[in-house]
């Protein structure tokens, strides 16, 4: 067999082999590898190297070798996702450095953190005043995470008591002007709705490059053709608008008139009315 | 225009809040949205029959803008 062969079948096979065991070993990012599961990856990837273009090697070396460096990272992974005590020792554990709003000098000593090193890990997660923060933990993976104390917290609705309405995740029905049957069948549509609604705004599936519709039917739609604007939904503002009228329709009639039985009518009703743009505001 | 096409128009947007109303409530699927949809229709079909009876009431008042 001429070498030149022999090189191109290396190649072929050792690449198929590395691309199932880089599978395999899982898809953490590249940030979040470890140094281990790093320097096992640099490794894998020189035995290839080495193996592929020299054909005087053995080529069952070659195998061996990948497969002790790929069981032995799959293992550990393994074993660390069974034991936490185990998983410490792999993946190492995270410093606390700010604790009750006080700095742990000692963690910081420890980590080979300077006062400079803390503070600029702070400003990266938006805080620059060391008291501003209730609680702070360096990640095993080097990034620091922060807990600022309550009163600087960004508001939330929690804090101001309101209540919202849950909401599910809107999926993507058109890409590229083809129908995405499955994602259609998850929010319970199917493909006449979406004709529809399409027909509706005068706009074909061909036009279409993205749509996405939410888990109230409402569509929002990007087109190729951009001079085209296509109307957002607007029908949920048009109710509450509607209702908020109706309402103000009725105080009015209710100042309006003198005749008591109306008068109470009115006023009773728009007490109702009020009641229910109340209700269903967070919905709308 | 008169008290009673005024009202008469309210009790039309009404209806036409209602429609809405169960058109949104068709169209959700989460359970929750829905009994509240259902809720606030309720009260919507209420004031409703309240400005129906308005509406009749007042066009018997004045017959001659009938």
């Amino acid at each position: 067999m001429p070498e030149w062969i022999e090189v191109i079948i290396r190649s072929f096979s050792l690449l198929i082999i590395l691309f199932f065991m880089t599978k395999w070993l899982g898809k953490k990012q590249i940030s979040q590898l470890n140094i281990f599961e790093y320097i096992t990856g640099i490794v894998l990837g020189g035995i290839v190297a080495i193996h592929t273009i020299d054909p005087d090697s053995n080529f069952i070396y070659a195998l061996l070798s990948m497969f002790i460096w790929f069981i032995i990272p799959f293992a550990v992974e393994y074993i660390s996702l069974k034991s936490k005590r185990f998983r410490d020792l792999t993946d190492g554990k995270s410093t606390v450095f700010i604790q009750d709003g006080k700095i742990m000098e000692d963690n910081l000593k420890q980590e080979g953190y300077s006062a400079d090193d803390l503070l600029g890990k702070l400003r990266d997660n938006g805080v620059f005043l060391a008291s501003d923060v209730e609680f702070a933990v360096l990640e095993p993976s080097g990034n620091l995470n922060v807990l600022p104390k309550k009163e600087n917290r960004p508001l939330t609705a929690k804090d101001l008591g309101l209540k919202l309405a849950s909401e599910k995740e809107p999926q993507t029905i058109v890409m590229d002007g083809e129908v995405l049957l499955e994602s259609l069948a998850n929010l319970s549509l199917n493909k006449n709705w979406l004709e529809t609604e399409l027909d509706k705004q005068n706009v074909s599936i061909e036009n279409v490059f993205l749509a996405q519709a939410d888990n109230n039917g409402q569509l929002y739609l990007d087109l190729y053709d951009d001079k085209i604007s296509v109307p957002q939904p607007t029908e949920k503002a048009l109710l509450l608008a509607n209702m908020k009228k109706c309402q103000a329709d009725l105080e009015l009639f209710a100042l309006a008139t003198e005749n008591k039985q109306s008068k109470a009518l009115y006023e009773r009703n728009s007490e109702k009315l009020k009641h229910a743009i109340q209700l269903i505001q967070p919905y709308l | 225009m008169t008290i009673g096409a005024q009202v008469k128009g309210c009790y039309s947007a009404i209806k036409s809040v209602e429609a809405s109303l169960q058109i949104l409530t068709a169209k959700t699927n989460e359970q929750e949205q829905q009994t509240k949809l259902k809720e606030v229709e309720r009260i919507i079909t209420e004031v409703k029959k309240d400005l129906r009876q308005q509406v009749i009431h007042l066009s018997k008042e004045e017959p001659q803008y009938k």
